[in-house]
């Protein structure tokens, strides 16, 4: 699938996306909520499809900030490539401060930041890919999370891999106190792209159709 | 082929193997000892029986989502406390927890990788608290106050000065804003919000007025540092307390000021004295001036006074002594009225120059001056309406009632003649003392009553007014006046011990006021006082006279006139020959002598033959008012110039029997 095909996604197709990126958010803060105590809500307002070499400038231009932090992790299976949460760096620290709570000290967070940001990063990360392999009904196999730090280059220029395509989800992570955008990547090679186009193609005919496909 | 339990037991972390059913497949040494729960009494049981706490962690979830769709999960310490560890002495163990799920043909079997980083959190710790340690060796120590903002001004952080100097407390973190240390709402507010979180704040250091501990008000220097982080920006400033400075520049800059006000309060007062002085002089010359004119006037008049006495003593026995002719008589006549105006105009020369023979008494101008009004009203003409402000209860003043009638005559006619188109003419009376009132400069402290006739006449100019009182001075055209009428007026008020004030402005009418001294209780006994009566003699007789006067002319014309009416003269030259002819000749029945005379004055001639014989009639004939007091009075008085007519009559009074 060429990147013109790719971006080519109907709206009706965009709309069917950006609800099973919900779907897997959702679960995500329900996770959050569970060991904070508090509520959280997660929110992807929006998706996007562009080509790899694009995607390092968009980045950084929806973040408003060339310094950015990723938590990544890679998967494997029939469908397969990366997936990453990314924020501006500032933002990071923010969500951090959200989830450790608001008592600790600023370099209390500092020290758990790291930590702190790769399970929160992994939580939203393996809700998302949860929910793609329950459309799937398959198991995947997916990496430990990893935190990267640096600039949209860093995060998506090692392009080895040819042909590939980046879906952004976009996503609003919200508490009582505070309102974080931030972006989740998933770059993909061309076979996965296929699954992902035959996920969104059964999960609109299961909604016409009236069949819950998220059952697992 | 390996013995995979041995494996398991050589690694240093901890290791769960758990089957699908959450039951305990595989447990490692080094989890038994940090747990303290043997391989053999755990393996086979389900793991959330083991650790019941642990069915309220995401641990659970996390080995479903193991299971279910082959997610790898991390349990930080940082958000998660899992097992309930404890390293060999004790401590709880700090861990993470990686949950895998081990891949198969299907994923029947979930690993759990619990890493102790207890000793990794301790050295950051360590770290931090040796960062730290400098960190604070520095700020603490520093003698200004440190105080670390967040954007919306609120305090997060302060060192030990600024806990000092605004004594601030833990609690006020987050809660006091910079605001609350400023007396007012000034420059560090304004420069925050006019910076954005962009901006970079360095280099920029302003002094505001702030208030310290106990409520003390303060000036500091305030230099800003920003940075980010947390995503979030703060502003750390540093406040030194400049007080002291700004106090001595104030200090200084009033000093400044002081000095340059009295430096312009003495440049002023140098002005103002200058003029003050300057004024002083002017009066001085003025007065000085008018003291020259009064004494060349006086002294002109009375010799003139001497002059006329003759010719018209001289004209009068020559119209006696002619021949009834009606060409001479007519030319005797014109003669003897010219010496007669010639003796007016000498006369009011004489009031100017204060020498005026004033009859000073009680005078109630509440009377005086309403009685005047119908003839001031003739005088001045139906166009110009009079105003009287005379209270009736006025206490009465020294003057010359006929000569203080002329004065108001005169300053009336002035005001007439100022008032072309009519007017109103104002005369107000009103008693004023030196206690209450402010009086014109050149009077005595006492009790005045001032008497101000005011029009509303075209008024005079400074340069005019500077002039109106010099005799002969006058604006009126030539024939119109005399220009002695204020100069009159002047004499008079400064003779009995008053003055003249004048106020003008032109279009704004003219107000003269006449400041004439209260009457005290002996002027007014005085004036109730009938004069003495004087030793008679018999009517028509014919005298022995002695006549003294120190001028020839005079003498000789008297004594002509005197022959002329029957009486026998002596004539001596001076007081002192006039002594010696009554020791010689006691026949002498009368003494007729000259006031002013060198060495003994008439007076004094007067006095002493008073003692020797004193039913003597005396009379003195003088020109002057010299005379003044009351004893003086005592003797009848012949003013010169005197006609014979007037010489006659006197000579008959004192010949009455």
């Amino acid at each position: 699938m060429t990147h013109e095909a790719a971006s080519g996604l109907t709206e009706f197709e965009q709309d069917a996306l950006a609800e099973i990126a919900n779907l897997g958010v959702s679960r995500a803060a329900n996770s959050l909520r569970q060991m904070l105590g508090e509520q959280v809500f997660l929110a992807v307002p929006k998706v996007q499809m562009v080509a790899r070499q694009t995607a390092s400038s968009l980045v950084e231009r929806g973040s408003h900030s060339s310094r950015l932090v990723a938590v990544q992790q890679s998967f494997y299976g029939p469908f397969a490539g990366k997936a990453l949460l990314i924020f501006p760096e500032e933002q990071s620290l923010e969500l951090v401060r959200t989830i450790v709570g608001e008592q600790h000290s600023l370099e209390d967070v500092i020290d758990l930041e790291q930590e702190a940001l790769a399970e929160t990063g992994n939580i939203i990360l393996n809700a998302c890919l949860a929910t793609i392999a329950n459309l799937l009904r398959r198991t995947m196999n997916m990496s430990l999370p990893v935190v990267i730090r640096g600039t949209g280059e860093t995060l998506f220029g090692d392009s080895t891999e040819q042909d590939n395509l980046v879906l952004f989800l976009y996503i609003d992570f919200r508490t009582k106190t505070r309102d974080i955008h931030g972006l989740i990547a998933l770059l993909m090679d061309l076979p996965s792209m296929t699954v992902l186009k035959r996920i969104v193609t059964d999960y609109i005919q299961g909604v016409e159709s009236g069949t819950d496909q998220r059952t697992p | 082929m390996f013995d995979w339990e041995s494996v398991l037991n050589a690694i240093d972390a901890g290791v769960v193997v758990i089957d699908e059913h959450r039951n305990i497949a595989a447990w490692n040494d080094w989890l038994a000892k940090a747990s303290n729960l043997s391989a053999s009494s755990v393996l086979g049981h389900n793991l959330f029986e083991v650790f019941d706490r642990l069915k309220a962690s995401r641990l659970q979830s996390a080995i479903d989502d193991a299971f279910q769709f082959g997610n790898s999960s991390v349990l930080t310490h940082s958000l998660n406390t899992v097992f309930p560890l404890r390293n060999e002495i004790g401590q709880a163990l700090i861990h993470n927890v990686v949950v895998r799920p081990v891949y198969a043909e299907k994923i029947a079997h979930c690993v759990l990788q619990i890493t102790d980083v207890t000793i990794s959190v301790a050295r950051e710790q360590v770290l931090r608290n040796r960062q730290n340690a400098r960190y604070h060796a520095i700020v603490d120590s520093a003698p200004d106050a440190i105080i670390t903002t967040s954007s919306d001004r609120r305090i997060q952080w302060f060192n030990a000065a600024a806990g000092e100097v605004f004594l601030l407390t833990t609690d006020d973190l987050h809660e006091k804003t910079l605001d609350m240390l400023l007396s007012s709402q000034e420059n560090v507010a304004d420069i925050l919000a006019a910076h954005d979180a962009t901006e970079d704040l360095s280099g920029i250091a302003v002094q505001v007025h702030g208030t310290k501990r106990d409520g003390i008000s303060a000036y500091f220097d305030v230099s800003f540092a920003a940075w980010n982080a947390d995503g979030r920006r703060f502003i750390t400033t540093m406040w030194r307390d400049v007080t002291e400075r700004v106090a001595a520049e104030t200090a200084l800059d009033l000093a400044r000021e002081a000095l340059r006000l009295s430096n312009e309060e003495l440049e002023q007062r140098i002005i103002e004295r200058t003029n003050e002085r300057e004024l002083a002089l002017r009066q001085l010359h003025e007065s000085q001036k008018m003291e020259t004119i009064g004494q060349l006037t006086g002294g002109v008049a009375h010799d003139f006074n001497n002059l006329l006495a003759v010719i018209l003593g001289s004209l009068s026995l020559l119209r006696k002594g002619l021949p009834s002719d009606p060409r001479t008589s007519r030319l005797l006549d014109g003669a003897i009225q010219g010496a007669e105006r010639g003796a007016t105009l000498t006369k009011r020369l004489l009031a100017f120059a204060r020498r005026q023979e004033l009859k000073l008494e009680a005078v109630e101008v509440q009377k005086l001056i309403p009685e005047m009004q119908e003839f001031l009203r003739q005088t001045i003409g139906p166009a110009i309406s009079i105003v009287l402000d005379v209270p009736v209860d006025i206490p009465p003043v020294k003057i010359d009632a006929n000569q203080l009638e002329l004065a108001l005559m005169n300053l009336a006619v002035n005001s007439r003649d100022a008032m072309p188109n009519g007017g109103t003419l104002t005369i107000l009376c009103r008693a004023n003392s030196s206690d209450t009132a402010k009086l014109p400069p050149t009077l005595a402290a006492g009790d005045y009553i001032s008497i101000s006739i005011a029009d509303t006449g075209e008024g005079m100019s400074d340069e005019t007014l500077s002039k109106a009182m010099e005799p002969f001075f006058t604006t009126k055209g030539v024939g119109k006046g005399t220009g002695l009428g204020l100069s009159m007026v002047h004499g008079l008020t400064a003779q009995c011990g008053g003055a003249m004030t004048m106020a003008s402005r032109v279009g704004g009418g003219t107000t003269v006021t006449l400041w004439l001294p209260m009457a005290s209780a002996g002027d007014l006994m005085a004036s109730l006082t009938p004069q003495s009566s004087q030793p008679a003699l018999q009517e028509g007789r014919k005298l022995r006279i002695l006549l003294v006067d120190d001028d020839f002319l005079v003498r000789t014309n008297t004594a002509l006139m005197m022959s002329d009416l029957g009486h026998t003269v002596i004539e001596a030259w001076s007081a002192k020959s006039a002594l010696d002819l009554l020791l010689q000749d006691a026949r002498i029945e009368a003494v007729v002598t000259d006031y002013l005379m060198p060495g003994m004055n008439g007076l004094d001639l007067a006095n002493a033959i008073r003692r020797t014989a004193p039913q003597l009639p005396i009379i003195l004939t003088t020109g002057y008012a010299e005379i003044r007091s009351p004893a003086e009075m005592l003797f009848p008085r012949l003013p010169k110039p005197y006609t014979q007519d007037q010489l006659a009559t006197i000579l008959d009074t004192i010949a009455k029997p």
